[in-house]
């Protein structure tokens, strides 16, 4: 039996308490403690307290988060959302194994027949120093494909890059501790002279806001200015950051986009005055540069500043609308000031003090919001439900666990504007009648978790929250708010089993009725919304539920937040009116395809999604349209693919992914995904048989109508739609071929006569399949192709053929 | 009170009733397999879907509580078309085999795993009831019998096959020399006669089990002695005349009467018709044209009969052996005898006539070589004995040291496991799906119960039990999705994980992942 040394156990416990439900934490804090789960620690907690073998194995097991064997020092989770999918996740998956001589993850014996249990883990180098894993989607879709190594985001990894990342992040392991001291601020007793915005969510930081937030805080301490510097949650526009916004006292504004940080300097030179006497002499230099800088004809700056008024963004602005999203790139996230100054918490205040409950329900009715997790459910309606509901004690759950790949608005919207969520939260609370809330945070958003403790801590001091908090201590208005999080396990979004989690138990779903509106949370009458939902709330009530039914259409009323990312020019997060076209979002806010490539496709609502063809795409946003053509609303990842993609492996790919989150209870989702996906991956091998489709679609009908739950009842939905706009692809693999050479096992490099020998192709190639031939045409040996696709990517002449 | 209809029945039941509970009250049978009375529904197995009128999915009936007005369909092929997809894809995930690889590749289907268990045990009483279940004939038998089951025993991947053949004439022998060898249980005279042409193997067999549904039997053949090729062809130092004549007296003594010397022509054999309820023809090889002569039908081997329900052409008229065969394997023409009494029986009872239906059978197929010590778990790896000198036969100890290397293949709940009976019942195919499937572990250390997670379904009952129970270790899922599985917290061994339960957990398990070692008596 190992050594471990188990005191910290016993302070975890002291601290937790010995209660069932507790599990997750105290299993959480032994992970961050130890890096995994050793056993002896483990069965010491059994003995400490009331949780059981059973449960502590079960509950371990089942959340991807825990590992029950030591990981390297450094962990690097690559992300395999859909938008890191399509870019390449899965080779730059390959390449950080093979540069770390990480041998692969077979398991299965050579007739395929049968799997030996993982003794073993291949996913740490020799030296224990970096362990590899997938994970699921970080919700940074826009800089696709993504890897995080501890809590670093790289962006835009490439197969040809991973070394130069894993340099970087060493260096920065080193010089970790240093730049751990610099951060303070200081205040300033002088008015400001105006304010600098960077934005900084997580997609921000990995794209370098944090690295220009540090540049810009050093040019104010060098010049003496007295500009505010403000973190301010996602402008939205991710294709544009790092974005660096100076508002002056006046109210002008000035945005610049792409901005490196050795850049900050000039900026802010160019809008404000330098103070003092001794800088000035300083700032004379950099004055002189800041006039050649500035000048009109000069690149560095031009190139980066944007306004408004110029197309592109205007498009980008335009067709949006900004309810949930309100403020978003204005103020900063955690500030509780700059929320209230823009009429936060004015709506709570008014549905306490002016309003019954009945009434803000009634307002809520009217505006049709529907739930924005993805069913669409009547909001107004689920709130009657749990007020009536004859229960002393009632719950109230925000889902914050967006786990759809593709789909980051959740995560923005807890990270940006953490305060609407909460005024939402309180005024359904009100409203149903619950004094007990709890936010379901997933393991994947460390920074949303943060910035929403850090807002409710706020608001408890500040008296919006608590045992009759001082803001509302007249009305006997209450509510505690608590966050729970999450371990990695999709299926968690869904409602019964979120509330399983909660209560510590493995996430697994139950049938429905009992709705969690009559018995949810330990069995009481639970109101659970999604965090988006919860955010159009304080809109709805400020402004009235008329107002908000003004937007959209018939049936889908107000904004939606979309995450648009894949293959178009400009990866954003974007709130539009319901009834927008998904073309309009496409061409006009995201700019059409990136690279001059041909429009193929939209994919909706990730796994329970569909892929809408491109000829389609005039139709309307809205929740009916949607189902109508193959899709749905989803929690509002929207994924565009261009000619490159191949549907049946994007078909694959979710059904990979629904297959690997099924909790495993019931039949049909436990075993009937994993055969949809034994047929996909033969498609996709090249083994594909007459009969493979029939047999598709009739598993798939089984599988929609048997399986217990959302999940396994939409995760056909994938291959369906595919399958309904693009069989022909499903016919070509049966045949061997993969019509636009995506599927490794189909497809063969070559060379063509356009060669002119440059060696960059076998500079590049990972696995020396190219020999280098200076000013010859090179060959490439197809033994030892990984098909990775590099050759393809740096050759500067377009001579390297896929078939 | 709530009314409902199911399958356009009414039934009023109580709030809070489940639509399992409607049915059962009507009386309509609706499988389940995850579900126990007094545990909680896990909604697992979807084996008990139902539809309810006005929705487009399918609901687990077991806990589906019903709500006034609720209009439910039971049998519709909608229905019956999920249950059975429910059931292959569970198959298509259970890797087991119902019947040892020996007991399929026997043309009699003898339940040999079970023999052997009893022979270890020195249960020959037991062994020999087991044996002539199916094998009228099992001394002879085990003399000349070419044992295709030795063929196929999946021991000959890691060693050699069980002498499987040598340990059924072993408990055979030892009931003939017994002083009262064993004789089945007859049911009482039933009133009809059978006539039986041909006292070959075919013939004696069928003979030995019409009686024991309580026929009157008559033998005819032409010979003076019965037995045909076995008393004709086969020398007598491979098959010694003490043996042959004991055994083949223990299927007269039972009360079958035969008439030797006794040629049947054309006119003789429509009297048989006449008298008799129904014939059977076990005449051994016969030419074409010599069928014809009876008016039988003939084919390239002799007579033309089904090969399930050995009927032929005349009505009342079966027929099997080599007289339909001409395969020169005394086990097939027993194992004819068998099936054709099964027949002749539902014939004469007015019955539709099936045949014996087939055993559905769940398979492992080859185990992968790493897998081989799992299954070798409790198994003794000693040498094959197989004596060649003389002809002696298997001494007690060998016997016993013989019966020790069977590996046990056949699943401890053929009869109850109730993923067979629904696969049978439902006609579900168990290759319909193939892929990845679960992989073979055996758990053989606790003293009343075996663990197979590979026939696991994970339902999870055993786990609800042991919970209840307050095990100390217990029962857990580990992992989630197609990889999840019931296994001992802290990696525990079976019997440290069901101290008190095993038992219980082994009677709730609706398949033999979880089975009692003793309940080898049907």
């Amino acid at each position: 039996m190992e050594q471990v040394d188990l005191t910290f156990v016993r302070d975890c416990i002291s601290q937790t308490g010995r209660e069932k439900h507790k599990v997750l934490r105290i299993l959480q804090a032994l992970q961050t403690n130890y890096g995994y789960l050793p056993q002896p620690a483990l069965e010491l907690v059994c003995e400490l307290t009331e949780i059981t073998p059973a449960d502590i194995m079960g509950v371990s097991t089942f959340y991807n988060q825990f590992r029950h064997k030591p990981a390297g020092k450094y962990m690097i989770s690559v992300c395999v959302g859909t938008a890191c999918h399509i870019k390449g996740a899965e080779r730059v998956y390959d390449a950080f194994k093979r540069h770390l001589g990480i041998s692969g993850d077979n398991d299965t014996d050579d007739q395929g027949l049968f799997t030996v249990e993982k003794v073993t883990c291949n996913d740490t180098d020799d030296q224990g120093l970096f362990t590899v894993e997938r994970i699921a989607c970080i919700g940074c879709c826009t800089l696709a494909p993504a890897v995080k190594i501890d809590e670093i985001t790289y962006g835009h990894v490439a197969v040809d890059t991973v070394s130069t990342v894993v340099n970087d992040f060493l260096r920065h392991a080193e010089t970790k501790a240093a730049h751990r001291k610099k951060q303070k601020t200081k205040d300033s007793e002088k008015p400001p002279v105006g304010e600098i915005r960077i934005s900084l969510d997580s997609c921000c930081i990995s794209r370098g806001c944090g690295k220009l937030h540090q540049a810009t805080l050093q040019a104010l301490d060098q010049t003496g200015i007295r500009a505010t510097v403000k973190r301010v949650g996602c402008v939205g526009m991710c294709y544009q950051t790092p974005l660096l916004e100076i508002v002056l006292p006046d109210g002008k504004s000035h945005l610049y986009a792409r901005v490196e940080p050795r850049d900050a300097r000039s900026i802010i030179l160019r809008h404000f005055t330098v103070q003092g006497i001794g800088r000035k002499i300083l700032s004379t230099v950099s004055h002189t540069l800041d006039s050649i800088l500035t000048d009109e004809s000069d690149q560095p700056i031009t190139r980066y500043a944007i306004d408004v008024r110029d197309q592109p963004v205007a498009d980008f602005f335009d067709r949006q609308k900004q309810i949930a999203t309100e403020h978003c790139a204005v103020i900063e996230p955690v500030s509780l000031d700059e929320y209230t100054e823009r009429g936060g918490f004015e709506a709570l205040k008014k549905c306490v003090n002016q309003m019954s409950p009945k009434e803000v329900i009634e307002q809520v009715e009217r505006s049709g919001l529907r739930g924005r997790g993805g069913a669409g459910f009547p909001t107004g309606f689920k709130w009657t439900t749990v007020r009536q509901a004859d229960c002393e004690k009632k719950y109230l759950i925000c889902n914050g666990d967006e786990g759809d790949p593709g789909a980051f608005m959740d995560r923005m919207l807890m990270e940006s504007c953490p305060y609407r969520i909460i005024e939402g939260v309180a005024i359904a609370a009100y409203a149903v009648g619950a004094a007990e809330c709890y936010f379901y945070i997933r393991a994947e958003y460390p920074l949303a978790m943060e910035q929403m403790k850090q807002a409710i801590d706020k608001c408890y001091e500040n008296g919006y929250i608590g045992d009759k908090p001082d803001q509302f201590k007249a009305n006997g208005f209450s509510l505690n708010l608590k966050i729970a999080a999450g371990a990695g396990a999709f299926v968690c979004g869904e409602e019964t089993a979120l509330m399983a989690s909660i209560e510590g138990r493995r996430g697994m779903p139950r049938l429905r009725p009992p709705y969690p509106a009559q018995s949810g949370l330990w069995g009481k009458p639970t109101l659970i919304n999604n965090a988006e939902t919860y955010a159009l709330v304080p809109w709805i009530l400020r402004n009235s539920g008329d107002e908000f039914a003004k937007l959209g259409t018939e049936k889908s009323k107000g904004t939606k937040v979309f995450a648009l990312a894949g293959k178009v020019a400009r990866g954003a997060l974007i709130e539009v009116p319901m009834g927008i076209t998904i073309r309009q979002i496409v061409e006009d806010i995201g700019g059409g395809i990136d690279g001059g490539k041909r429009f193929k496709a939209v994919q909706i609502g990730g796994p329970s999604g569909g892929c809408v063809p491109a000829e389609l795409t005039d139709i309307s946003v809205d929740y009916e349209s949607l189902i109508a053509a193959g899709a749905i609303m989803g929690s509002g990842g929207l994924v565009v693919l261009d000619e490159t993609d191949c549907m049946v492996d994007i078909a694959r790919y979710f059904l990979e992914f629904t297959q690997d989150q099924s909790c495993g209870k019931c039949t049909f989702c436990r075993i009937g995904t994993k055969r949809m996906l034994d047929i996909l991956e033969r498609l996709c091998h090249g083994k594909g048989k007459k009969g493979d489709i029939e047999q598709l679609l009739e598993l798939a009908e089984m599988v929609k109508k048997g399986s217990l739950c959302g999940l396994g009842k939409t995760a056909p939905n994938p291959v369906i739609s595919t399958i309904k706009y693009f069989r022909d692809e499903y016919e070509a693999h049966i045949e061997g071929r993969c019509p636009v050479g995506k599927c490794k096992e189909l497809i063969e490099y070559s060379v063509t006569d356009d060669c002119v020998g440059c060696t960059l192709c076998a500079q590049h190639c990972p696995v020396d399949a190219i020999g280098m031939l200076p000013y010859q045409k090179h060959e490439i040996d197809n033994e030892k192709c990984i098909r990775c696709g590099t050759c393809r990517n740096v050759c500067p002449e377009d001579a390297i053929k896929v078939e | 009170m709530l009314k409902l209809t199911i399958d356009n029945r009414d039934i009023e039941v109580q709030n809070g009733d489940t639509i399992l509970d409607a049915a059962e009250k009507l009386g309509i049978e609706i499988p389940t397999m995850c579900f126990l009375k007094d545990c909680d529904p896990s909604t697992s197995c979807m084996v008990c879907v139902v539809k309810v009128e006005g929705t487009n999915s399918l609901v687990p009936a077991c806990a589906t509580v019903v709500r006034d007005g609720m209009k439910v369909q039971s049998e519709c092929p909608e229905v019956r078309q999920a249950r059975t997809a429910a059931l292959e894809l569970l198959l298509s995930d259970h890797l087991g085999d119902c019947m040892g690889p020996c007991q399929i590749g026997c043309p009699a289907t003898m339940d040999i795993p079970l023999m052997i268990r009893q022979i270890k045990a020195g249960e020959l009483a037991e062994a020999i009831v087991t044996i002539k279940r199916d094998i009228a004939l099992p001394a002879i038998l085990g003399r000349i019998c070419p044992a295709p089951c030795q063929k196929v025993c999946r021991r000959n991947s890691f060693d050699d096959c069980v002498s499987i053949c040598l340990l059924k004439r072993y408990a055979a022998d030892a009931d003939l020399k017994s002083a009262n060898p064993y004789m089945p249980g007859c049911k009482s005279a039933n009133g009809k006669k059978i006539a039986i042409i041909g006292a070959g193997p075919a013939g004696l067999a069928a003979g030995y089990h019409l009686l024991q549904r309580g026929y009157a039997c008559t033998i005819f053949d032409d010979h003076e002695k019965p037995g045909g090729m076995l008393q004709y062809e086969i020398g007598r130092e491979e098959l010694p005349q003490d043996i042959l004549d004991k055994e083949i007296g223990m299927v007269f003594k039972l009360g079958v009467q035969f008439k030797g010397q006794s040629k049947i022509d054309g006119a003789g054999f429509d009297e048989l018709r006449r008298d008799f309820d129904a014939v059977f023809v076990a005449v051994g090889p016969i030419k074409p044209d010599d069928a014809k002569r009876f008016g039988l039908e003939p084919s390239q081997k002799g007579i033309a009969a089904d090969n399930k329900t050995y009927q032929t052409n005349l009505p009342g008229v079966f027929a099997g052996g080599d007289a339909v065969r001409n395969r020169k394997l005394a086990i097939r023409a027993l194992a004819d005898g068998k099936e054709a009494a099964f027949a002749i029986d539902q014939f004469v009872m007015g019955q539709e006539v099936t045949g014996i239906a087939k055993p559905f059978n769940s398979k492992i197929g080859k185990i992968a070589p790493d897998r081989i010590e799992d299954f070798m778990q409790g198994v003794s790896t000693e040498a094959r004995v197989d004596p060649t000198e003389g002809d002696s036969g298997l001494a007690d100890e060998q016997a016993r040291l013989e019966a020790g290397r069977c590996m046990h293949c056949d699943c401890r709940k053929p009869d109850d496991c109730k993923l067979r009976i629904y696969a049978q019942s439902h006609g579900a195919r168990a290759g319909r799906y193939s892929g990845e499937r679960k992989a073979f572990t055996r758990q053989d250390d606790h003293a009343e119960i075996i663990f197979e997670q590979g026939k696991c379904i994970d339902c999870g009952l055993c786990i609800q039990i042991a919970a209840r129970a307050k095990e100390t270790l217990g029962l857990t899922y580990i992992g989630r999705g197609f990889s999840v599985k019931v296994s001992v917290p802290f990696d525990g061994t079976i019997a440290e994980g069901l101290r008190d339960t095993a038992s219980q957990c082994a009677k709730a398990c609706p398949t033999g992942a979880l089975a009692l070692k003793q309940q080898d008596q049907p």
